[in-house]
């Protein structure tokens, strides 16, 4: 298991060994169901109990924001802001040809057929910001623009509560050539 | 770290002489102090090989005085399946590597330095990398970001055919922006060695010997050394090689195939130079390596002499350290003894030091 390691899981192991057994039998339960149950969504392909998931076929979203992310995880990051009101697209990765990841690895086919099909004003990239995250927007930015939808991606900055004087220099740069009128 | 279980070391102002055989652990007190300085070690490219073998980590912690007051840095190395983690910490506090790089300067000087000349051009290119990474975090980003579209470009390249053409553009204009921020910082570094350098050079060798003069062979055509200029002439190159790049499946273009160069009297030191003349050379541009760090940082920076004495000359040794002249502390290991006006001396044997009555 991922982030898991030989301490933790033994600590997991003598935990569950204190529990009554139903408490391992529900466990195993929700397990299970987690594989038989959730899949991806059809048309956004965040995961779901149903297809299409709670947000595509929510009505009160904003159709005319759609917002691309790497993996179904982000989109919860996203939701627990409340700050976006749109939809979602998952792309299923990030590009990277060193590890075999390429455009036609990931959902970018389908993206674009969404942006024809629901014709969203902006398309937001919402990618980590390395430089497989950098690539992969820049590269849909490229795809994209020619069909006249706005294409933005989220900025980089300085961390809420953070000071001016212990940022790092490049992310205080960065902060710098991302900076926004107020006036 | 190495062969040192734990080790409590607080070296002297000055010349910090180890002596020792090979394989007491030397070396690994010098690495331990790049490692402290910059976060990197200068000898090895699989890092994991500083943990001591059967351990889970290795850390480093010191005090350092600089301009802006008392540091405390620390660094850990933790091996854990195989993959190595490195955490960094300043007061602390723990930082991005980023933000720790550059708080102390170090000029570091190995053996294979002494073949700078006539090695392959990707030792001088580290040297200015591992200097410029410790002179400006703008530097260090662009490094890193370079290095990882140059691996993406060139994966891109190799992959089948055929090639997405809009995904290249678009590494080719990330490779353009980080290259160029490299380019331009190069060229004024190499202006400031360079002239450093023949000074240094001048002063020992007088006219007799000739005319050092240290250039940047840049790739990328740096006629109009500007921003907008660089770029420029760097995608009308990329455009003359976009076919052989395709057929050889490697990106061709770029700081990653820049080069410096040593001429004496416009002759190409590498290539026709004695050894002594290379020699020479080499240590001048060390001294100038020293001196345009502690210009730009405005510091003394650490110097770290790795076997290197024993390698030179007794007039070579002499005129090195005198060059070097103010720096306010130094590390040297030897296996021999060397003529030098050592502050402490201190003897390495299986990973004890024992310091030396002068
Ligand atoms: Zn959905």
């Amino acid at each position: 298991m991922p982030t898991v390691g030989p301490k933790t899981a033994a600590r997991l192991v003598f935990h569950l060994l204190n529990r009554p057994r139903s408490e391992a039998q529900s466990l195993a339960e929700a397990i299970l169901a987690v594989k038989d149950r959730i899949q991806l969504c059809s048309h956004c392909f965040a995961l779901t109990e149903d297809d299409p998931c709670a947000l595509c076929s929510d009505g009160r979203r904003d159709a005319t924001l759609l917002c691309a992310v790497a993996e179904a995880k982000d989109i919860y990051a996203l939701e627990r802001t409340g700050a976006y009101r749109g939809r979602y697209h998952v792309l299923g990765g990030l590009i990277s040809p060193m590890d075999g990841i390429g455009a036609a690895q990931l959902r970018i086919k389908e993206l674009i057929e969404r942006l024809a099909a629901e014709g969203p004003d902006e398309l937001i990239i919402a990618t980590n910001p390395n430089a497989e995250g950098e690539a992969t927007a820049l590269y849909l930015a490229r795809l994209i623009a020619p069909s006249g939808v706005r294409v933005t991606r989220l900025a980089y900055g300085l961390p809420i509560g953070g000071d001016l004087d212990y940022a790092d220099e490049v992310t205080l740069a960065k902060a710098l050539e991302g900076r926004r009128t107020l006036s | 770290m190495r062969n040192y279980a734990a080790l409590d070391f607080a070296p002297v102002a000055g010349l910090n002489v180890f002596v020792g055989a090979n394989a007491q652990g030397k070396s690994n007190l010098l690495e331990a102090i790049a490692l402290l300085g910059t976060g990197k070690s200068f000898r090895t490219a699989r890092e994991s090989d500083v943990v001591r073998h059967g351990l889970p980590s290795a850390s480093i912690t010191g005090q350092a005085r600089v301009a802006a007051g008392s540091v405390r840095l620390s660094c850990s190395l933790n091996v854990a399946r195989g993959a190595l983690r490195k955490v960094y910490a300043i007061n602390g506090r723990k930082v991005a590597y980023a933000s720790y790089l550059g708080r102390v300067r170090v000029v570091t000087f190995v053996p294979a330095h002494l073949s700078l000349l006539t090695g392959p051009p990707a030792l001088r290119r580290s040297l200015l990398n591992a200097a410029l990474a410790q002179d400006s975090p703008h530097y260090y980003a662009a490094l890193a970001a370079y290095t990882k579209f140059l691996g993406q470009k060139n994966a891109l390249l190799r992959a089948a055919h055929p090639i997405d053409e809009a995904l290249l553009a678009t590494y080719d204009e990330r490779l353009v922006a980080e290259g160029t921020t490299m380019i331009l910082a190069r060229r004024a570094f190499i202006a400031a060695l360079g002239e450093r350098a023949l000074a240094v050079h001048r002063a020992w060798v007088g006219e007799t010997d000739g005319t050092l003069d240290l250039s940047y062979a840049a790739d990328v055509p740096d006629a109009v050394p500007t921003q907008d200029g660089i770029a420029a002439a760097y995608v009308a190159r990329l455009a003359d090689k976009r076919s052989a790049e395709r057929s050889r499946a490697t990106a061709l273009v770029g700081p990653h195939r820049d080069d410096l160069v040593f001429r004496l009297n416009g002759r190409p030191l590498g290539a026709f130079g004695s050894q002594g003349q290379q020699r020479t050379a080499v240590l001048a541009l060390k001294v100038a390596e020293y001196g345009v760090a502690e210009a730009r940082s405005g510091e003394a920076p650490l110097l770290l002499l790795d076997d290197v004495l024993s390698e030179l000359d007794p007039q070579r040794q002499r005129a090195l350290l005198d060059a070097l002249g103010s720096f306010e502390q130094a590390f040297v290991t030897t296996a021999h003894p060397v003529e030098v006006p050592a502050a402490a001396t201190y003897r390495v044997i299986g990973a004890h030091l024992e310091r030396v009555a002068a």
